[in-house]
């Protein structure tokens, strides 16, 4: 196992910059998830360090060794695609055992390292069959059977769990989680999906227009985000956001003012933005502690069940998402009141974005 | 009622060009079999002389010209198969400077006409002293077909998901292995319709034999089957029989391999 470095890695095509000095530290075991929207140069940062991409600028090391120039199969590593890459003509058993015989593995040694790996992901019955007789999941399965047969240094998965149905997904994801914990192998995961990232990362990366935005595990984005990019983007629903200006200890929006949090500096004066997360949006009761009552239009509700989310439109445009538990009564159109836990607001600066403050996780 | 005359008329249209097709064969089939020296193709038979097919072969020394034609075909198809291929896994699957320039400067094998250089190419091969061998209907037909072929096996390879290639890379495979045992499997039907089509544009070459061989030894079937006519102008039983005995490995060969070869013509039109 090996720990992976990114130094201040580019990558151009033409005038265009899809990877901008990208610096990441991966430790050994580590499972570390690269997020971020289509485009954000996710897949061409995991592509650089498969060596299927070369590196403009920058280096980038596996373990201690340096492998800009080393060819993608003397990196000791294996990669889980997207649309799984399984070939084709090969039998189950065979598509496990390719990369293996390619390095010349002693035959017993083979059939063990596929027996075993065939258990661990259910693929005994399957050995036999070839790729297009199996289900997506089962396909699925395979592909990372062939990266776990190997026993690599690290792990490269790109959006693996894409074409799986939702279902099949948030099973596959516990999965995946579960044996690489067991094998401590260190893993690299893209994916665009937020929720993919918070549940199985130790530590996320979060990537927007070819620059890391934050990386850190998930409770740090979550509860700290270093910039409104990231704040918006990890969690679901996301965050509400709302113009305001610090002023006397307080903060007035377009159509509300409440106490500024009790940090200093906090309040410092200037344009801000103020960010706010579902959960700390409630409904206005006298005595629950929130700042507030601050009132709107509710524009939609999405009843989920266990909570319901409504978006609210305040005077001057801003919206909030209010976090109602169980089933709320309101209807598109009704007035509503609501307020706001003050330990849940993180500003942001109006210009560029950059976090404020960094509150202290709410309780 | 409207879906069904569509339908008849559907059938109508492909009923006349089948018929614009078949017509001239079997012709070509009927006069074959009819007593010889008689006149018409499709005038009152006479019963069905196989014997036609026995002495034109002997007349014509047809055993001969069909087995140049069969070194020269096997030959150039086995070569061009095999350099198409690698070419095209190169344009459709590699990465490398001035590959679009180099892909034009192949398609001009495809543009110029053999007719537009043949003369040159004569004297380049006398030259050599390759003329009158069977080399000399060999390389020019390989560097003919690998154009086309190059141009084939490109489209194909473009269509494989990159995907399958990158995987076989990462699990250590060279390029040659990839190409032979991972992506090519998966091409059987695109290089099955290259080498029908190779086969047939080098079985029916006229011209080239014409200029480059004048050894009786070394001359392919269809010049052997002009030679024929040209001793022959007034049997045309024995003419038609000629005819069929050189269209015939065509033939096997294109109902042999047609299932592959009408799915490899659809290779990249439909997805799979």
């Amino acid at each position: 196992m090996a720990g992976v470095s990114f130094e201040a890695v580019t990558k151009r095509y033409g005038d265009v910059e899809a990877v901008r000095e990208l610096s990441l530290e991966i430790a050994d075991r580590e499972f570390v998830v690269l997020v971020g929207p289509s485009g954000s140069g996710k897949t061409t940062a995991l592509r650089m360090l498969a060596g299927l991409e070369a590196i403009s600028e920058g280096v980038v090391r596996i373990g201690e060794r340096e492998v800009n120039r080393v060819s993608p199969r003397d990196r000791d590593i294996a990669m889980v695609f997207q649309d799984y890459a399984l070939y084709p003509q090969m039998t189950v058993r065979d598509n496990l055992a390719f990369g293996l015989r390619r390095r010349k593995t002693p035959k017993a040694d083979i059939e063990s390292r596929v027996d075993r790996a065939a258990e661990a992901l259910e693929l005994g019955a399957l050995l036999d069959r070839r790729p297009r007789e199996l289900s997506g999941g089962q396909q699925q399965r395979v592909a990372l059977g062939r990266a776990l047969v190997r026993d690599p240094q690290v792990f490269l998965m790109d959006e693996p769990l894409s074409n799986l149905d939702a279902k099949l997904r948030v099973q596959t994801r516990g999965e995946i989680k579960r044996l690489q914990k067991e094998v401590g192998t260190t893993t690299v995961y893209v994916t665009h999906d937020q929720v993919e990232a918070m549940t199985m990362g130790d530590r996320i990366a979060v990537m927007n227009d070819g620059r890391l935005e934050q990386a850190g595990t998930p409770e740090e984005l979550y509860e700290r985000p270093a910039n409104r990019f990231v704040a918006g983007f990890i969690g679901s629903p996301g965050m509400s956001f709302a113009e305001v200006s610090a002023e006397d200890g307080g903060l007035r929006g377009r159509g509300f003012r409440m106490p500024a949090p009790p940090t200093p500096g906090a309040a410092g004066g200037g344009e801000l933005v103020l960010g706010i997360r579902p959960e700390h949006v409630r409904p206005w009761r006298d005595d629950a502690g929130l700042a507030g009552p601050i009132e709107g239009t509710v524009a939609y509700v999405e009843a989920l069940g266990r909570e319901t989310f409504l978006g609210v439109d305040v005077e001057g445009g801003d919206r909030f998402i209010v976090c109602v538990e169980g089933r709320a009564g309101e209807q598109p159109g009704d007035r509503f009141r609501f307020g706001v836990a003050t330990e849940g607001v993180r500003l942001f600066e109006r210009e560029g974005g950059a976090a404020v403050r960094q509150a202290e996780p709410a309780r | 009622m409207t879906v069904r005359r569509e339908q008849y008329f559907t059938y109508l249209l492909l009923g006349v060009f089948s018929l614009i097709a078949l017509v001239p064969i079997v012709g070509i089939i009927f006069t074959a079999l009819q007593q010889q020296g008689s006149l018409s193709s499709f005038g009152q038979p006479d019963g069905l002389h196989f014997g036609n097919f026995a002495d034109a072969w002997r007349e014509g020394n047809f055993a001969d010209y069909l087995r140049s034609s069969a070194i020269v075909v096997v030959a150039v198809v086995a070569f061009s198969t095999v350099f198409s291929i690698m070419a095209g896994y190169a344009f459709g699957m590699m990465r490398f400077r001035g590959s679009s320039v180099l892909f034009y400067v192949l398609l001009l094998g495809l543009m110029v006409p053999l007719e537009a250089f043949i003369v040159p190419l004569y004297y380049d091969l006398r030259d050599l002293n390759l003329t009158d061998t069977y080399w000399a209907l060999i390389w020019p037909q390989v560097g003919v077909s690998t154009a086309f072929g190059t141009f084939w096996m490109r489209a194909f390879f473009s269509s494989v998901p990159r995907s399958l290639v990158e995987a076989a890379r990462l699990d250590g495979s060279s390029s040659w292995h990839t190409l032979w045992r991972v992506v090519l499997p998966l091409g059987r039907p695109a290089v099955l319709t290259m080498v029908v089509l190779i086969f047939m544009w080098t079985w029916n070459e006229f011209l080239l034999a014409l200029v480059m061989v004048s050894d009786e030894g070394l001359r392919t079937a269809p010049l052997g089957l002009a030679f024929f006519q040209g001793r022959n102008t007034t049997d045309f039983a024995l003419l038609a029989a000629g005819a069929v005995i050189v269209a015939t490995p065509v033939v096997l060969v294109y109902v042999f391999l047609q299932r592959h070869f009408i799915r490899g013509m659809l290779t990249g039109a439909v997805k799979g």
